[in-house]
C-alpha cells in the first residue's frame, strides 16, 4: 500500500436530529468510497450535534444498537471514524468516537477529559471515559483516536503512540473564539489548535488526523478547519474555516518509518522513567508519601 | 492604531479580524433561521451604526429580499436619524416601513397614565418608546414572518445603556459580543455609509443627546477598559496599571453589576422536580420545534 486516501467529512450536524446526521453518514460513506478513500472522519458527536444538555439522553445508543451496526455494515473494505452518544449497560452516557472497519465496530474510543469551564459544560452531561488505547487497522497501521479537549492533554498522544498508534485521529467539535486581528489566522482557536497538533506530530513522529465540525449550535459557531499533518509536523492538508465539505487526502505510510527512524524519539522514550516518578507524584499527591518537592520538608 | 483611525478611533487591542467576523456572523444569522424555521428576519433600524451593521449583515447572510427595517421615530427624533436610515435602506434594497411611534408613547403618557404621566422622567419615556418599537417590532415579525433580529452591542450590554424587553428583546444577537469600537471596525468592512460609522452615537431620545456626553466617557476608553477588565479578567490594580483611572474602573465596575439582570433570563422560582433554566436544559431549537 503506497498511499492511503482519507477523507475528512467537515459537516453541521443538525442538533439533536439522529435520524438526520445518520443519513449524512451514509450519504457520505458512500461518497467517500467513490472517492477511493481508506478512512473516513467524522467529527466529534457527528450523529447528534455538539450542545445537547438533556437531549444526550435522547439520543443515546447502545453499541448494539441498529442504527449504529447498521452504520458499521456500510464499512465492508473501509475504515471509518464516527461520533456518538454512547449509553453503557449502567447507564451512563460517554461522548464516544468508534472506529468501524470491514462491518464491524473495532473500537470505541470513550472521551477522557470533559471540558467543564468557560463555554463548556461537558461534565455535568456525561461520564467521562477511563481506558486510552491504540488498535490496529485494516490499513496496516496503528490507529489511535482522541475526542477533542483530550488533545488538550500531553498525556493523550503520548500514550496512544507509545501504545503502538502511527497515526493520532482527533475528532472535535471545537467551538471558534477569539477573532482578535493579531492572531496569526484571524481565530484564536485555530492558530492554537495547529500549533499544538503539529507539536504531536513531530513529537510522536506520527500522523495527525483532525477533524472538526462545522455549523451553528445555539451562540456557537464551529470552525473547522480539519487537518492532515505529517510525522514531520508539516501540514499536508488544512479544510478551509467553517465550509462543510468532503475533503480528500492522500499520505504515504512510508513517511512514518522514514521519520522514525532518522528521529527516533518514539524508540528514545523511557516510559518506565515515567510510571516511577508518576507514582510517586500519586503517592505524595494522595499524602501517602512526604511531598518531595516541597522544601520546608527537609526542615 | 490601524487604518480606521482615519475615521474613529480603533485601540489596537480590540480590532478583530472582519473577514472571520462576517464569516461567522453570517453562518450564526442563516442557523439561526434555519432552526427556528424562518427565511425571512426584522429589525428596528434608527439610523445609528448598530442597526445599520446588523442590516448589512442580515443582507450579506439571507439576502436583502428577505430583510424588513422598520423605521420608528418618535416626534422629538432626529431628522437626520431617518435620512440616515433612508440611507442604508436604498443602499442595501431592503423592505422598509415607517411607523411613527409618537401616537402610541404620547396617548399612553397623557391619557393613560394621567398627570403622573406627563411629567414623566426622560428616562421613563425612553424606556417606553423602546418598549413600543419592541412591540411594533414582534407584530411585524408576525406579520412579515420574520425573527426580530437585536442590534444591542457588548458595550452597551455590559453597562446596561439598554431597556429591559426594549431594545434588547430579539430572538438572536449577532453582534452582542462585539464592542462599540469593534462595531465601528466591522461596518467600514460591509459597507456602512461613512458618515453613519463617523457620528457620535446617540440613543436619540432629545435632540443633542450622546452616549459620551451622557455617560462622561468616550467609547475607545470604555471599550479598553471593559475589554481588559471582562475579557481579560485583570484585577483593578492590573487595571490602573494600564493606565485607567481608578476612579473610572470602580463607575464601570458598578455598572456592569447593576446590569447584571438585564443579561439574564428572569429567575423562576424552583419548586417542582424539573425547571426551565435550572435543571430542564434543553437547547432553543431541538428536532420538532421548527415552526415549518
Amino acid at each position: 500500500m503506497t498511499t492511503v486516501r482519507i477523507a475528512l467529512a467537515q459537516i453541521a450536524p443538525r442538533l439533536g436530529d439522529l435520524e438526520a446526521n445518520l443519513t449524512r453518514h451514509h450519504e457520505l460513506l458512500g461518497q467517500a468510497r467513490e472517492q477511493g478513500a481508506g478512512l473516513v472522519v467524522f467529527p466529534e458527536l457527528g450523529l447528534t450535534g455538539y450542545l445537547l444538555q438533556d437531549l444526550a439522553a435522547e439520543v443515546a445508543m447502545r453499541l448494539d444498537d441498529p442504527r449504529l451496526v447498521g452504520l458499521a455494515t456500510a464499512t465492508s473494505g473501509l475504515s471509518a471514524v464516527v461520533s456518538f452518544v454512547e449509553e453503557s449497560v449502567d447507564h451512563r452516557l460517554f461522548i464516544a468516537a468508534a472506529l468501524l472497519e470491514d462491518g464491524e465496530i473495532r473500537h470505541v474510543h470513550r472521551k477522557l477529559f470533559l471540558p467543564t469551564y468557560g463555554l463548556f459544560d461537558e461534565r455535568r452531561f456525561f461520564a467521562a471515559g477511563d481506558s486510552l488505547r491504540a488498535v490496529p487497522s485494516r490499513l496496516g497501521f496503528g490507529v489511535g483516536l482522541a475526542v477533542c479537549e483530550d488533545f488538550w492533554h500531553l498525556t493523550v498522544p503520548q500514550i496512544l503512540a507509545l501504545d503502538g498508534a502511527q497515526i493520532l485521529i482527533n475528532v472535535s467539535s471545537s467551538p471558534g473564539r477569539d477573532l482578535a486581528a493579531t492572531n496569526e489566522v484571524g481565530l484564536g482557536t485555530a492558530t492554537s489548535w495547529r500549533l499544538l497538533m503539529r507539536t504531536y506530530a513531530q513529537l510522536t513522529t506520527s500522523f495527525v488526523v483532525f477533524c472538526n465540525r462545522v455549523g451553528v449550535d445555539e451562540s456557537i459557531s464551529f470552525w473547522g478547519g480539519s487537518e492532515v499533518i505529517a510525522p514531520t509536523g508539516a501540514p499536508i492538508f488544512s479544510a478551509p474555516f467553517y465550509d462543510e465539505g468532503l475533503f480528500c487526502v492522500d499520505i504515504a505510510p512510508a513517511d512514518i518509518r522514514r521519520e522514525r527512524i532518522g528521529l527516533p524519539l518514539l524508540r528514545d522514550e523511557r516510559p518506565e522513567l515515567q510510571l516511577r516518578e508518576l507514582g510517586r507524584i500519586v503517592q505524595e499527591r494522595a499524602g501517602l508519601a512526604a511531598d518531595s518537592t516541597d522544601p520546608k520538608a527537609d526542615a | 492604531m490601524s487604518d480606521a483611525t482615519a475615521v474613529f478611533e480603533l485601540p489596537d487591542e480590540l480590532a478583530i479580524d472582519t473577514d472571520v467576523a462576517r464569516r461567522v456572523i453570517a453562518g450564526f444569522i442563516r442557523g439561526q433561521l434555519e432552526q427556528a424555521g424562518f427565511e425571512r428576519a426584522v429589525l428596528g433600524l434608527s439610523g445609528g451604526i448598530d442597526s445599520a451593521l446588523v442590516a448589512y449583515l442580515i443582507a450579506e447572510a439571507i439576502g436583502p429580499t428577505n430583510l424588513l427595517c422598520v423605521l420608528m421615530p418618535y416626534r422629538t427624533s432626529s431628522p437626520a436619524s431617518r435620512t440616515d436610515a433612508e440611507a442604508v435602506v436604498a443602499d442595501i434594497g431592503c423592505a422598509s416601513e415607517l411607523v411613527d411611534i409618537s401616537p402610541i408613547v404620547d396617548g399612553y403618557f397623557e391619557a393613560a397614565a394621567g398627570a403622573a404621566g406627563r411629567e414623566a422622567s426622560p428616562l421613563r419615556r425612553g424606556n417606553f418608546m423602546a418598549r413600543a418599537r419592541m412591540a411594533v417590532l414582534y407584530d411585524r415579525s408576525a406579520s412579515w414572518r420574520g425573527l426580530v433580529v437585536g442590534t444591542g452591542n457588548k458595550t452597551e450590554s455590559l453597562i446596561g445603556y439598554t431597556t429591559v424587553f426594549g431594545d434588547n428583546a430579539c430572538a438572536f444577537n449577532p453582534i452582542g459580543d462585539l464592542y462599540k469600537s469593534q462595531v465601528r471596525q466591522l461596518a467600514l468592512a460591509v459597507g456602512v455609509p461613512e458618515a453613519i460609522v463617523r457620528k457620535a452615537p446617540s440613543a436619540d431620545l432629545w435632540p443633542g443627546q450622546t452616549d459620551e456626553i451622557e455617560g462622561g466617557f468616550s467609547y475607545p476608553l470604555l471599550d479598553r477598559l471593559l475589554f481588559w477588565r471582562v475579557d481579560k479578567r485583570r484585577s483593578t490594580e492590573e487595571l490602573e496599571g494600564l493606565g485607567f483611572d481608578a476612579a473610572l474602573v470602580e463607575r464601570v465596575d458598578h455598572l456592569v453589576a447593576g446590569a447584571e439582570f438585564k443579561r439574564q433570563v428572569p429567575p423562576i422560582a424552583k419548586l417542582g422536580p424539573r425547571t426551565a433554566g435550572v435543571d430542564y436544559l434543553y437547547p432553543r431549537r431541538r428536532p420538532g420545534s421548527s415552526a415549518r
